[in-house]
C-alpha cells in the first residue's frame, strides 16, 4: 500500500515538477483548486454551488465573534461551496480572508435539510467540534437537490474514514486544550505528542511573547469556531497567527495551515512504516544526513542529546526514502530540527513532505532549480521595488544571493534567532512562499540606507548580520512617546514585510518566475551537461564538442528525461537505442520498420554495451560502445567487432557465432549492398570514370590540355553509373559468401590450434571437413582478421566504410534525410571538384608526358590515361593480396574467390538478375552451412532458429 | 600591526565535498578558531581575512561554498571573478578526493584563466599517528602531489583542528597572485617558481607565519 502511495505520490510530484518548468499554470482545475486550499492532491470537486452560510456554535455569544446569527442574514458571507470525497469547502466570494472553512467529512455528525424560508434551499451541518453551519444555497432548485444528493452519497462513502477520526483527535493539542477544559465531549487522558520544545523548553521567553494570553484567544477561537479538522476560518483567525503562535499550538497550527494536517490523517500508519521497512539499511542520502545530524541548530538543548538527534535522523531518512528524488538538502535538517521543537515527529514528516512538495518545490530537490529561480525572482523584486539599491548592488557588483540564498532556503532559521524565525513561519505556513519575499525585501528597505553606504559583499552581510542580532532591540530607540519606543526591529520588519511589500503577492511572483523559469533552467542543463560529460569515461575517437551532440541527442531520446531528475540516472531502453541509432547509422533501418530481423543486430550492440546488464543504456554505456564502432584502426576495429560475439570472453566465437556475423555483416552493409550508398572504392572509380570523360571532353575540344592551368569541369559529365553502381553491389555479395565459406573453411577444431600458415598448405583440412558438424569448430580473432581482411571490401568496411556511416556529428535538429540522396552524392564529385580536377590533370600530365614519346594522338593518350587508371586499382587489389600472402589459394578455393566470374556476371544495363543470381549463390552458402549446424547435435535450438531467419 | 601598502583584494573561493572542512580551514584562517559541530554552509558563507607576505599586504576575500553535490550548480555564481581558489578534500576519504578532481577541472574549464588553485587534503590531525598499515589515511601524499602536479596546482595537507599549515595555503596563495597593483612594485618576484609549492611541514614555521597574518 505505502509503496503504491510513494510511487503515485512521486509520480504526482514529478509530473507536478514537469508542468511546473513547462507550463506554470498547467495544473487541472482540481489540482489548483487542492492547492488553494491545501486539501491533499487526490480530492477532486464533485459538486459545487453558490451559497450564504451562517455558523453558529453553543459558545457564538462570546463577544468578538464577527459573523454571529444575531447579526440578521444580511451579514452572512456569501461565496461558493465545493464538495470534494473528502471535504465540504467555503470561501466568501469576496474576500477568503473574511469567512473560508475546509471541514472534513469524517467530523460531520449530522445534516438537516431545513424547511425553506426565503431561501429556497437550506442544509445544516452539525460537526464534532459542536459547530451549526447552515448553507443557503442559491441558484437552480434542481441544482440544489443534486448538490444534497450527492453530499449524501459521498458521506456515506466516507463512513469508514470515520473511525480514523478519534484515534486522530487524541493526537490534536486543540482537543486536548479543550477536553480538560470540559468543553468538549472528547475524553483525552493523555498529553499528545508534542515537540522537543515541552521537554527541552522552547525558544525565547514565554512572558515576553504572551504565550499564555495567546493561548486564552486560541481557545475561545477554538470553542466558536471550530478547530482543526473543522475549523471555520475567520479574520481572527489570521489576526492570531499574525501576532505570533503560542508555542505549544504552534505545531498544529502550522500544519492545519499548510494542509499537512489532512496527509497525517489519510496516512496514519506510513510513517511509522516507513522506518519499519527502511530500518537502518543505508543510502547516499542517509550518509549524508548522518553528516549533519550533529550540524542542525547546535546550540538548541535537544540537539545536545540523543532524543533530539534520533528524532531529527529519523524524520529525515523516513522523507529520504519516501521521496528519494529529493532525498536529503542540506538547510533541510535546519528546517526540520526547527520543526521538532513545535511539531511531533509524525507532524513534522508530514508538513516535511508538504513543504519539499508544494509549497517550495524544487528548493531541495538534485539540481535546487527552485532555489535558483527564486533568487533569481528575488533579485529582479528587489530591482523593482527599490531600484536605487538595486543600481548600488550592481555597481559593487555585490552578490545579493550569497546573502538572501539561506533565508530562503532555511526559511530563516539559520539566519535570525529562533524566536524570529518561528514567527515568520508562522506566516509562511498561512500565506505561502509569498512570506519569503516580503520579509526579504523588507530586510533590505529597514537596512536600506546602511546598506547603500556599502561598497563590497563583506560590509553588506556584516550589516545584515548584525541587524539580525538586535531585531529584538527598539525600532525606534529616541522616540519619546512610550508606545513608538516599545516597538521592537522585529515588529517594525513585519509590518514593513506585510503591509509595504503586500503587493508582492503569488501573482506577481509567479510572474516573475515565468520570466526567468528558461534561462534558470538552461543554465542548470549546461551545467548538468558539462558535469556529466565531464563524468564520463575516455572516448579518445570522439571529439568533445561531438560528445555534447551526444548528449543533448541522448537526453532528447531518453523521453523521461527532466532537468529536475539526478544527473546520469537516466536510461534508455531498447526502444530509444534504437530510435537513437537510427537517427544517427546509415544501415540502421529507420524506427518505423518492424521486421525484427532488422533488430538482431542493434540488440546485439545493445546487450553489449549494456555494462550494468539492466537491460538499458547509461550515457556512457552508449559513448563506450561508440567509441569503439567507430574505432579508425583496422586491426583495432576487426577485434572490437570480434570481441561483440566472442560472449565467453576466450578468444573463440563458435558455429553459432560466425553464422551470426555472417548474418549482422550482411545487415551492416545493407545500404552499400542494395547499392543506396556509395563506398569508396565506387567513389573512386566515379571519380576516375568522370576524369577520364573530362579529359576526353577537353582533349577532343583541341585544347593544349597540358598548357591549361584552370581544369573546367563541365556541368555535366555521362558516365556509366549504372555499371559502377552494380560492380558495388557485386563486390558486397561476394564479401558477404566469401566471408561465410571462409570462416568456416578455416575454423579450426576445438581441440588442436592450428597455425594459419599450415592452413594454407595442408589440404586434408578442406572447408567440407570445417562443415561437418560432427567437429565442433571455432573462430579465433587472427583468423576473423585474416578472413576480412581477404576481402578489400570488408576490410574497407572496417577501416572506413562503417565509421563513416555513423554521423556521430550529425547536429541534432538536422532533418536531411540519414541515407543520402545518391544524386547529391554524384553531383558532388563535380561541385567539389578538386579532387576530379587533380585526377584530370594528372592523365594531362601523363599524356603530356607520353606525348614527348609518341605524337601527339588523342586516342592513344586516352587509351593510356585509361590504363594507368585501371592499373591502379590494380595495384590496390595486389597490395591487399600482399597483406594476406600467408595464404596461398589453391585450385580447390578458386570456384568460391568469385572474382574473376563476378566480372562476367555484371550485366550493365540490368543488374538485377546479376543480383538475384548472386543472392541465391550467396542464400545457399548460408544455407549449406546452417544445416550442417542444423544436424549438428549440441545446439539444434539456435540452429533452427537461424535456419527460418535464412530461408525469409 | 601596521600595513605599509594598501591591500590588494584577492577573491577566492573554497570548494570541496561536504564536511571536508571547508568552512573550519577559514574559521580557522579568519579567526585561529575551531568548533567541531559547524552547522553546514548553506548556499556560500562570506568572509575577509587580511594577509602580509613580505612588503605585500593581500586582502582575502573568500567565498565559502556549500560542499553538498546538489549545491555544485550554485558554485559557479561564487567562482565567477575568483582569482584564487582552495580546492578541499578530507584525506580520510578517498570520494572526497575524486570529487577535488572534478572542481579543479571545472575551474579550469569554467573560472578565469590565470586563477591560482591550491589543492588542500585536510584532516591531517587523524592520521599524524598513523602506522604505515591500516591507517585512517586512504589518499597518499603522492596521489595528492601526482594530481597538483597535472593540473599545476599547489598543494597542501592541513589541519583545521589543529592548524598545521593551513595559513601557509594562504600565503602560499599570496606569493603566487600576479601583482596587479603598480603602486605595489616590490612584489617577492614570483619565484617560489614552477615548483610553486610551498611546503612547510613544521608546525612553528607554520605558527610564525600565523603572526605575520593577524589583523
Amino acid at each position: 500500500m505505502a509503496f503504491f502511495e510513494a510511487i503515485r505520490d512521486r509520480a504526482v510530484s514529478t509530473l507536478n515538477q514537469v508542468l511546473d518548468k513547462k507550463n506554470p499554470s498547467g495544473l487541472t482545475k482540481d489540482q489548483l483548486f487542492c492547492r488553494q486550499y491545501s486539501l491533499p492532491d487526490y480530492e477532486t470537486v464533485l459538486n459545487e454551488s453558490a451559497a450564504e452560510v451562517e455558523v453558529v456554535s453553543d459558545f457564538t455569544t462570546d463577544a468578538y465573534k464577527g459573523v454571529s446569527s444575531s447579526m440578521g442574514r444580511e451579514q452572512f458571507p456569501q461565496g461558493r461551496i465545493f464538495l470534494t470525497q473528502h471535504f465540504i469547502v467555503f470561501r466568501d466570494a469576496y474576500d477568503k480572508k473574511n469567512c473560508s472553512f475546509t471541514i472534513h467529512l469524517s467530523t460531520v455528525k449530522k445534516v438537516e435539510r431545513l424547511p425553506a424560508k426565503d431561501y429556497g434551499f437550506a442544509l445544516s451541518i452539525h460537526t464534532h467540534s459542536k459547530l451549526q453551519v447552515t448553507l443557503y444555497l442559491v441558484g437552480l432548485r434542481s441544482e440544489s437537490e443534486r448538490f444534497a444528493q450527492t453530499l449524501k452519497i459521498t458521506l456515506k462513502k466516507n463512513l469508514p474514514n470515520v473511525k480514523k477520526l478519534s484515534p486522530f483527535i487524541h493526537t490534536c493539542y486543540s482537543e486536548y486544550l479543550l477536553a480538560k477544559n470540559n468543553i468538549s465531549s472528547e475524553k483525552i487522558e493523555s498529553v499528545p505528542p508534542s515537540g522537543l520544545g515541552q521537554v527541552f523548553k522552547f525558544p525565547g521567553n514565554p512572558k515576553e511573547s504572551r504565550d499564555k494570553s495567546k493561548m486564552k484567544l486560541w481557545f475561545d477561537l477554538f470553542r466558536v469556531d471550530g478547530r482543526n479538522l473543522s475549523l471555520v476560518k475567520t479574520p481572527m483567525f489570521y489576526r492570531l497567527v499574525r501576532v505570533g503562535l503560542p508555542n505549544r499550538l504552534r505545531g498544529e497550527i502550522w500544519e492545519l495551515c499548510c494542509g499537512s494536517m489532512f496527509l497525517r490523517l489519510d496516512h496514519q500508519e506510513e510513517y511509522k512504516k516507513i522506518l519499519e521497512d527502511y530500518g537502518k539499511r543505508k543510502s547516499l542520502a542517509t550518509e549524508e544526513i548522518e553528516k549533519d545530524l550533529n550540524r542542525s541548530l547546535p546550540e538548541y538543548a535537544a540537539y545536545q542529546s540523543p532524543e533530539g538527534i534520533e528524532r531529527l535522523r529519523r524524520v529525515l531518512t523516513a522523507y529520504s526514502w519516501k521521496n528519494p528524488e529529493v532525498g536529503y538538502c542540506q538547510a533541510m535538517n535546519i528546517v526540520v530540527a526547527a520543526l521538532l521543537i513545535y511539531m511531533s515527529e509524525e507532524q513534522a514528516f508530514w508538513t516535511l513532505n508538504v513543504l519539499c512538495d508544494r509549497i517550495v518545490p524544487g528548493y531541495y530537490s538534485k539540481t535546487m532549480y527552485g532555489t535558483l529561480l527564486d533568487q533569481r525572482v528575488f533579485e529582479s523584486l528587489v530591482q523593482n521595488t527599490m531600484p536605487k539599491l538595486w543600481d548600488h548592488i550592481t555597481k559593487n557588483d555585490i552578490q545579493l544571493s550569497v546573502v538572501s540564498l539561506p533565508w530562503f532556503l532555511s526559511l530563516y532559521l539559520s539566519s535570525m534567532p529562533l524566536v524570529f524565525a518561528s514567527r515568520i513561519i508562522d506566516v509562511f505556513f498561512l500565506q505561502g512562499p509569498q512570506t519569503l519575499f516580503q520579509v526579504a525585501l523588507a530586510i533590505l528597505k529597514v537596512n536600506g540606507e546602511d546598506l547603500l553606504k556599502t561598497e563590497d559583499d563583506g560590509s553588506f552581510i556584516s550589516i545584515i548580520k548584525d541587524y539580525f542580532q538586535v531585531l529584538d532591540q527598539s525600532a525606534h530607540p529616541n522616540s519619546p512617546n512610550p508606545k513608538y519606543k516599545s516597538i521592537t526591529k522585529f515588529q517594525e520588519l513585519l509590518v514593513t514585510a506585510f503591509k509595504e511589500f503586500s503587493i508582492v503577492n503569488e501573482e506577481m511572483i509567479d510572474v516573475h518566475r515565468n520570466r526567468h523559469r528558461d534561462t534558470i533552467f538552461q543554465n542548470i542543463s549546461t551545467f548538468v551537461k558539462r558535469t556529466e560529460l565531464r563524468n564520463l569515461p575516455k572516448a579518445k575517437n570522439i571529439s568533445p564538442e561531438t560528445l555534447s551532440i551526444l548528449y543533448d541527442r541522448f537526453y532528447s531520446i531518453v523521453q523521461s528525461y527532466s532537468v529536475t531528475m539526478a544527473s546520469g540516472s537516466s536510461l534508455m531502453d531498447f526502444k530509444a537505442f534504437k530510435s537513437f541509432m537510427s537517427d544517427i547509422c546509415e544501415w540502421v533501418k529507420p524506427e518505423t520498420s518492424t521486421d525484427p530481423a532488422d533488430d538482431v543486430f542493434l540488440h546485439h550492440l545493445f546487450s553489449n554495451w549494456d555494462s550494468e546488464g539492466q537491460a538499458a543504456l547509461s550515457l556512457s554505456d552508449l559513448v563506450v560502445g561508440l567509441n569503439k564502432l567507430i574505432e579508425p584502426d583496422l586491426m583495432t576495429s576487426m577485434s572490437n567487432f570480434f570481441e561483440l560475439y566472442d560472449f565467453k570472453h576466450k578468444g573463440k566465437i563458435d558455429r553459432e557465432g560466425i553464422l551470426q556475423i555472417s548474418e549482422d555483416l550482411l545487415y551492416v552493409t545493407g545500404p552499400w549492398k542494395d547499392g543506396l550508398l556509395y563506398d569508396d572504392i565506387t567513389v573512386n572509380a566515379m571519380e576516375n570514370a568522370v576524369a577520364d570523360e573530362v579529359y576526353k571532353a577537353n582533349t577532343s575540344n583541341g585544347d593544349d590540355g597540358a598548357k591549361k592551368d584552370e581544369i573546367a569541369l563541365p556541368s555535366e559529365v555521362q558516365i556509366d553509373k549504372q555499371k559502377l553502381e552494380s560492380q558495388q553491389i557485386e563486390r558486397y555479395l561476394k564479401g558477404a559468401s566469401t566471408f561465410i565459406q571462409r570462416a568456416f573453411e578455416y575454423a579450426q577444431p576445438e581441440e588442436e590450434e592450428i597455425l594459419i600458415k599450415d592452413l594454407a598448405i595442408d589440404n586434408s583440412i578442406s572447408h567440407n571437413a570445417a562443415l561437418n558438424p560432427n567437429t565442433p569448430v571455432f573462430l579465433n580473432l587472427p583468423t576473423f582478421r585474416m578472413v576480412i581482411l581477404a576481402d578489400e571490401t570488408y576490410e574497407l568496411l572496417f577501416s572506413r566504410t562503417l565509421r563513416k556511416s555513423i554521423n556521430l556529428e550529425k547536429s541534432l535538429d538536422s532533418k536531411v534525410n540519414t541515407i543520402r540522396n545518391l544524386r547529391d552524392m554524384f553531383d558532388g564529385l563535380l561541385a567539389d571538384g578538386r579532387k576530379v580536377a587533380n585526377k584530370v590533370r594528372r592523365r594531362m600530365d601523363s599524356a603530356a608526358s607520353s606525348a614527348l614519346q609518341v605524337n601527339n594522338n588523342n586516342s592513344n593518350s586516352d587509351a593510356t590515361s585509361m590504363k594507368s587508371g585501371r592499373s591502379k586499382t590494380q595495384e590496390e587489389e595486389e597490395e591487399q593480396d600482399d597483406d594476406f600472402g600467408v595464404i596461398s589459394i589453391d585450385e580447390k578455393d578458386k570456384d568460391l574467390l568469385l572474382g574473376a566470374e563476378a566480372q562476367v556476371l555484371i550485366d550493365p544495363v540490368s543488374n538485377e538478375p546479376a543480383k538475384n543470381k548472386e543472392l541465391q549463390r550467396f542464400h545457399k552458402a548460408e544455407q549449406e552451412a546452417a544445416a550442417a549446424s542444423a544436424s549438428f547435435k549440441s545446439g539444434t535450438k539456435i540452429d533452427d532458429a537461424n535456419l527460418i531467419e535464412f530461408e525469409t | 600591526m601596521s600595513f605599509p601598502n594598501p591591500a590588494t583584494s584577492v577573491k577566492l573561493v573554497l570548494l570541496g565535498e561536504a564536511a571536508v572542512g571547508k568552512s573550519s580551514l577559514v574559521l580557522r584562517f579568519v579567526s585561529n578558531d575551531f568548533q567541531e559541530n559547524k552547522e553546514p554552509t548553506i548556499g556560500a558563507a562570506f568572509l575577509t581575512q587580511k594577509c602580509t607576505i613580505g612588503e605585500r599586504t593581500i586582502k582575502y576575500e573568500i567565498w565559502d561554498t556549500a560542499g553538498q553535490e546538489r549545491f555544485a550548480s550554485l558554485a559557479p555564481m561564487y567562482y565567477r571573478n575568483a582569482q584564487a581558489a582552495i580546492v578541499v578534500y578530507d584525506i580520510t576519504k578517498p570520494a572526497s578526493f575524486i570529487k577535488a578532481r572534478h572542481w579543479v577541472k571545472e575551474l579550469h574549464e569554467q573560472a578565469s584563466k590565470d586563477i591560482t588553485i591550491a589543492l588542500v587534503g585536510n584532516k591531517y590531525d587523524l592520521v599524524e599517528d598513523d602506522n604505515e598499515e591500516d591507517g585512517l589515511r586512504k589518499v597518499s601524499v603522492e596521489e595528492g602531489k601526482g594530481l597538483a602536479e597535472e593540473e599545476g596546482l599547489l598543494f597542501f595537507e592541513t589541519s583545521a583542528k589543529t592548524s598545521y599549515n593551513v595559513n601557509d595555503v594562504f600565503i602560499g596563495i599570496g606569493s603566487k597572485i600576479p601583482e596587479t597593483n603598480a603602486g605595489n612594485g616590490a612584489a617577492p618576484a614570483d619565484q617560489t617558481g614552477g615548483e610553486g609549492r610551498i611546503d612547510l611541514t613544521s608546525n612553528s614555521v607554520a605558527a610564525n607565519r600565523a603572526g605575520e597574518c593577524a589583523c
